[in-house]
C-alpha cells in the first residue's frame, strides 16, 4: 500500500530525514518510535504534504501513485489521514461544516454524489458515540474551546467518519489521561481491517497496550535503525533508547 | 479650491424655494463655502481626502428613469431615485417628507447637505408604537449624462418604548455622483430601533453618509452596517447616549471592491453614567483596495459605570491592500469599564493546511474561512433575505452548511 524508499527531507534547511525507508501493507498496524528530534513527525508531515517540507530525495508510493507529486488535499481523498499532534482550532467553522465539506470532497474526487444531510447527520451521531463526543458539541468552531483530549478524541472521530485506508497517528496519545487514551485506541481499533492500515507515531509503548502493532520501528538520526514485533516496543520501554544509539 | 460650482447650483435651486427656507439654507451654504471640503488637514479626515471635489462640477440630479433593486419580502418599501420618492415602488409613501428642517450640523459636509438636501423618510412613532413590519429605504443614485449631486435627509424618532427595523441601503449605478445622506435618530426612553445600512455604491462615485443617534434613557440602537460596493465613500455613524440605561450595539462588515477607498468612522459619546456600547467591526481588504475604520469613543466627566467595547479586525488578501485601524479612546472618569483591540492579519495558513489535510481544496478551504470571518457580523443581521443576499453578494454565503444536531 504505501512504499517509501530512501526518504531525504528538510524542514527549515536542516536535513531531518536521511534515508527512511518503510513499507506498509494493507492490514498492518506499524508503529514508528524514536527520541525527540529522530524525525517521526516529520515522516507523518511529509506524509500528509504539509507546507515546509522540502523533500530532497527518495520516493514515497501509495498504490502504486507517485504521493510526492499530490496536493495535501489529493493525498487526503485518495484516502491518507493524518491526525495532528497538535489539532488546530479554526473558530467560526464548525466541526459539522468541517466534516460535511471533507465527506464530499472525496465523494467528488470519486466522482460519488454529495451525501444527503439526514444520511451525514446519522452517520456522524453514529461515529460520535464511539468517542464519546457530545454530537452537539459539533455544532461549534472547529475544536473551539475544546480540551487537549476532546481535541485528540475529535481527531478520531474525524477518522471515524471518513474513513481512510492509511491512517497516521502523530503522537495522538501524547498528552492523554487513560480513559482518553483507551477511547482513542478504540476509535483506531474500530477501523482495523484487512484493507486498511495504520502508522503510529508515538514516543511512548503505552497505546500499543491497547492497539497491537504488528510492526515497531526505531528511528533515530533521521532513518530506520531497527525493526521488529510488538516486543521490540517493549525492550524500548525498559531500555529507552540509548542503547540503540551506542550501537 | 474654487467650489465655484456649487454656488452656482444653489442660486439656481434656491430661485425655487419658498423664502423662509431659503436664508436658512443660504446659510448652510455659507457655512460650507467658508469651510470648504475638509482636508487631510483636519483630524478627522486624516485619510479620506475630499478636497479634489472642490472643482469638480455638479448639478442637481434630475429625474432618473429606472433602477432596478430586489424589495425585501415582508419588508415595506421606501423608494428614493436621485433623492426623489418613487412613489409607484414604495408602499409606504406616507413616511415622506418633502422637507426637513435642519438641525445645527457641524462639519462643512453636513452644511453642504443642509443647503441643498431635499427630504426623505420621516418616521415618528409614538409611546408605544411600532412598526408593523421592516422598513426597507433605498437611496439609488443613478448616473446622467453630466456628473450630478444628490442630498437628502432623514429623521427617525422613536417615542417611549416605541420600536422599528429601518434597512437603509445605498445603491448606485454608473459613476460621476455625489450623494450625502444624513440621518438624524432619536430614541425616546425604552425605545429600540434595529438599523441596517447597507452600502454597494459604483466606481467613481462618492458617497458621504452621515448617521447622528441621540439615545435617551433605556433605549437600545442595534445596529449593523456593510459595506461591499466600490467608490469613495465615507460613513460617520455618530451615537450620544444620552441617559442612563442607553445601549448601542454596532457590527460592521466591509469588503471594498478594488480600487476603491472605503472609510468608516464612528464616535460613541457616553455622555450620562450606565451605558453600555459594544462595537464590532471587520474586515476582508484585497488588492488596491483601502479601508479606513476610526472608532473613537469618548466618556464624559461624570459618565461613571460606563461599559465600552471596541473590537476590529482586518484581513488583507493582498500584500496590496491597505488598511488603517485605530481604536480612539478618551476618557473623562475613572469608574468605567473600556476594552478595545484592533488586529490586522491574514489568513491563517495554518487552519488553510488543517482543512486541506482533510480533503477540502485550497479554494474552498479560504472560502470557508472568509465565510466564517464575516459570518460574526452577517449572523446579527435579523432579517433572513437580507443576510443571505448579502452574504451572497460578498461571495460568503453559506452554501454547503449543514443543519445543526439538536
Amino acid at each position: 500500500m504505501l512504499e517509501i524508499k530512501n526518504l531525504q527531507a528538510r524542514v527549515d534547511g536542516k536535513d531531518i530525514l536521511k534515508g527512511l525507508s518503510l513499507e506498509v501493507r494493507a492490514g498492518e498496524v506499524h508503529a514508528i518510535m524514536g527520541p525527540n528530534g529522530s524525525g517521526k513527525s516529520t515522516t507523518a508531515h511529509v506524509l500528509a504534504g504539509r507546507e515546509g517540507y522540502e523533500v530532497t530525495g527518495g520516493t514515497v508510493t501509495f498504490d502504486g501513485k507517485n504521493l510526492l507529486e499530490l496536493e495535501p488535499e489529493e493525498r487526503a481523498c485518495e484516502g491518507i489521514f493524518l491526525g495532528f499532534q497538535y489539532p488546530v482550532e479554526i473558530p467560526g467553522v464548525s466541526n459539522l461544516t468541517l466534516l460535511k465539506a471533507a465527506l464530499n470532497a472525496r465523494r467528488k474526487y470519486r466522482g460519488q454524489p454529495e451525501i444527503e444531510p439526514t444520511d451525514f447527520l446519522a452517520w456522524v451521531r453514529d461515529r460520535a458515540k464511539l468517542v464519546k463526543i457530545d454530537p452537539k458539541m459539533l455544532s461549534r468552531g472547529v475544536n473551539e474551546g475544546f480540551s487537549g483530549g476532546e481535541k485528540k478524541r475529535n481527531e478520531i472521530l474525524q477518522m471515524l467518519i471518513l474513513e481512510p485506508r492509511l491512517m497516521i497517528l502523530d503522537e495522538t496519545d501524547s498528552g492523554l489521561d487513560i480513559d482518553a487514551l483507551k477511547i482513542v485506541a478504540d476509535g483506531i481499533n474500530a477501523l482495523r481491517s484487512p484493507e486498511r492500515a495504520t502508522v503510529l507515531v508515538t514516543h511512548y509503548q503505552r497505546l500499543l497496550d491497547y492497539v497491537q502493532p504488528d510492526h515497531v520501528h526505531v528511528l533515530a538520526g533521521g532513518r530506520i535503525v531497527k525493526s521488529g514485533g510488538a516486543e521490540l516496543a517493549r525492550e524500548l520501554e525498559e531500555k529507552g533508547y540509548g542503547w540503540l544509539e551506542a550501537a | 479650491m474654487s467650489l465655484a460650482a456649487y454656488a452656482e447650483s444653489f442660486e439656481r435651486f434656491a430661485a425655487g424655494l419658498p423664502e423662509p427656507q431659503r436664508a436658512a439654507r443660504r446659510a448652510e451654504l455659507q457655512r460650507f463655502l467658508d469651510a470648504g471640503f475638509p482636508t487631510p488637514r483636519i483630524e478627522e479626515w486624516h485619510y479620506t481626502d475630499l478636497a479634489p471635489l472642490a472643482d469638480r462640477s455638479f448639478t442637481l440630479a434630475g429625474p432618473a428613469a429606472a433602477f432596478a433593486f430586489e424589495p425585501l419580502p415582508g419588508a415595506d418599501q421606501l423608494v428614493y431615485l436621485n433623492g426623489r420618492l418613487d412613489r409607484a415602488r414604495s408602499t409606504a409613501p406616507e413616511l415622506h417628507a418633502d422637507h426637513l428642517p435642519e438641525q445645527a450640523g457641524s462639519d462643512s459636509v453636513s452644511a453642504l447637505n443642509g443647503a441643498f438636501a431635499s427630504g426623505g423618510l420621516h418616521l415618528q412613532l409614538a409611546r408605544g408604537q411600532a412598526l408593523p413590519r421592516p422598513l426597507q429605504v433605498v437611496l439609488a443614485g443613478v448616473a446622467g449624462e453630466a456628473p450630478a449631486m444628490v442630498h437628502q435627509r432623514h429623521r427617525i424618532e422613536l417615542g417611549d418604548n416605541a420600536e422599528a427595523t429601518l434597512v437603509f441601503q445605498f445603491l448606485g449605478q454608473g459613476g460621476g455622483r455625489l450623494a450625502t445622506q444624513v440621518i438624524e435618530v432619536n430614541l425616546g426612553p425604552g425605545a429600540r430601533l434595529n438599523l441596517y445600512r447597507v452600502q454597494d455604491e459604483q466606481a467613481e462615485a462618492t458617497l458621504l453618509s452621515r448617521i447622528d443617534a441621540r439615545l435617551d434613557r433605556d433605549s437600545r440602537l442595534t445596529a449593523v452596517v456593510v459595506d461591499c460596493g466600490s467608490g469613495l465613500v465615507r460613513h460617520d455613524f455618530n451615537v450620544s447616549l444620552a441617559a442612563p440605561g442607553a445601549e448601542v450595539a454596532l457590527a460592521g462588515l466591509y469588503q471594498p471592491a478594488p480600487g476603491s477607498h472605503l472609510d468608516n468612522h464612528t464616535r460613541i459619546v457616553h455622555a450620562a453614567p450606565h451605558c453600555r456600547s459594544r462595537e464590532r467591526f471587520k474586515g476582508i481588504v484585497d488588492a488596491r483596495a483601502k479601508a479606513v475604520f476610526v472608532g473613537k469613543v469618548v466618556v464624559q466627566p461624570g459618565a461613571q459605570k460606563t461599559d465600552s467595547e471596541q473590537h476590529i479586525a482586518n484581513l488583507l488578501l493582498s500584500k496590496k491592500a491597505e488598511v488603517n485601524a485605530k481604536p480612539e479612546l478618551e476618557i473623562y472618569a475613572d469608574d468605567v469599564k473600556c476594552a478595545h483591540g484592533a488586529t490586522v492579519g491574514q489568513l491563517d495558513d495554518v487552519a488553510l493546511e488543517y482543512l486541506r489535510s482533510r480533503g477540502i481544496a485550497a479554494a474552498e478551504a479560504r472560502a470557508m474561512l472568509l465565510r466564517a470571518f464575516g459570518a460574526e457580523v452577517l449572523e446579527r443581521i435579523g432579517l433572513p433575505a437580507l443576510r443571505a443576499r448579502l452574504a451572497a453578494r460578498m461571495g460568503l454565503g453559506a452554501e454547503g452548511a449543514p443543519a445543526e444536531i439538536e
